[in-house]
């Protein structure tokens, strides 16, 4: 059964994020990215930031909050979905020690072939300084419940 | 605030790598991303879903391909804007060699605001994995100023 498409524009209250060391780290090793800005504050210094930032990419880890929330809210299980786009516009990278918070918006829903495809957009914010820090855009496509598994 | 781009025109190709994903690499980036889809580790449930074999995170081949990039430019706060559509599933076999990404980066257009337009070229064996990968950068060596001081 298709998403009532009456839950578009609704707003998820945003979820905290805090960006730790040890993560930007451990995340930077598993894509195999050596670039000292992600582990070595020095580096960072030299590049004008405050201390150590995270790669581009790390920014789905706060925005994937905001998915779980809105796919719960709309019971949709994360084995009916797939990722069909993402976009990320950046103010400025994440820094280790600060705490976001992530707002997820459901933008538009349309229906392709029995499948959902769902229009999501988060924005990714530090309360604390009142700065934008990068807006997220993704297309997830969902799978019918009643799809068998061939 | 133009940067200076004498050095670069459009269509040329700004850096080019060959990245490797390994079950290893998909078990580290399963935990430092919090995304534990079985689709990325089980063969078992993956071919209980269809699909072909274990598939890569469509966000570890875009975090690689951001890696280009990021190489390229030398900070992560040079990347203003990236997305990419996850066209094709990227099958990564439980081997020592697992599969090769192939990523070109090239000049698609330097803007009137100073931003440089890179298309990204993403392919597993001359197929494209990733298509409309694109990023909006500041040039690279131009002071980014990262802006996340308070």
């Amino acid at each position: 059964m298709a998403i009532d498409p009456s839950v578009v524009g609704r707003v998820y209250p945003p979820q905290p994020y805090e960006v730790s060391r040890e993560k930007v780290r451990e995340f930077a090793e598993a894509i195999g990215d050596p670039n000292p800005v992600y582990t070595e504050t020095e580096a960072a210094r030299q590049h004008g930031h405050q201390d150590v930032v995270a790669p581009p990419t790390f920014a789905m880890i706060p925005v994937m909050r905001g998915f779980e929330l809105l796919m719960d809210d709309l019971g949709i299980e994360f084995a009916r979905l797939v990722h069909v786009d993402q976009r990320f516009t950046y103010a400025r990278p994440l820094v280790v020690g600060e705490l976001v918070e992530t707002t997820t918006t459901l933008d538009a829903i349309r229906q392709v072939g029995g499948n959902d495809l769902l229009t999501i957009r988060n924005e990714v914010r530090n309360a604390a300084l009142d700065t934008h820090v990068c807006t997220a855009k993704a297309t997830l496509l969902i799978r019918p419940e009643e799809e068998s598994d061939a | 605030m133009r940067e200076d781009r004498t050095d670069l025109t459009v269509g040329q190709v700004v850096a080019s790598a060959q990245y490797r994903i390994t079950r290893e690499n998909l078990v580290r980036y399963a935990g430092a991303s919090g995304d534990f889809n079985p689709i990325h580790w089980s063969d078992r449930v993956a071919k209980s879903v269809g699909l072909p074999g274990v598939l890569a995170h469509g966000m570890l081949t875009m975090a690689l391909a951001g890696r280009l990039l990021t190489d390229w430019l030398g900070d992560p706060a040079a990347v203003v804007e990236y997305g990419v559509r996850f066209s094709r599933p990227v099958v990564v076999p439980d081997d020592d060699e697992g599969v090769a990404v192939d990523v070109t980066g090239t000049v698609a257009e330097l803007r009137d605001d100073g931003l440089v337009a890179v298309e990204l070229d993403v392919r597993v064996d001359e197929q494209k994995v990733l298509t409309q990968a694109r990023a909006l950068t500041r040039p690279p060596g131009s002071h980014t100023g990262a802006g996340e001081s308070s």
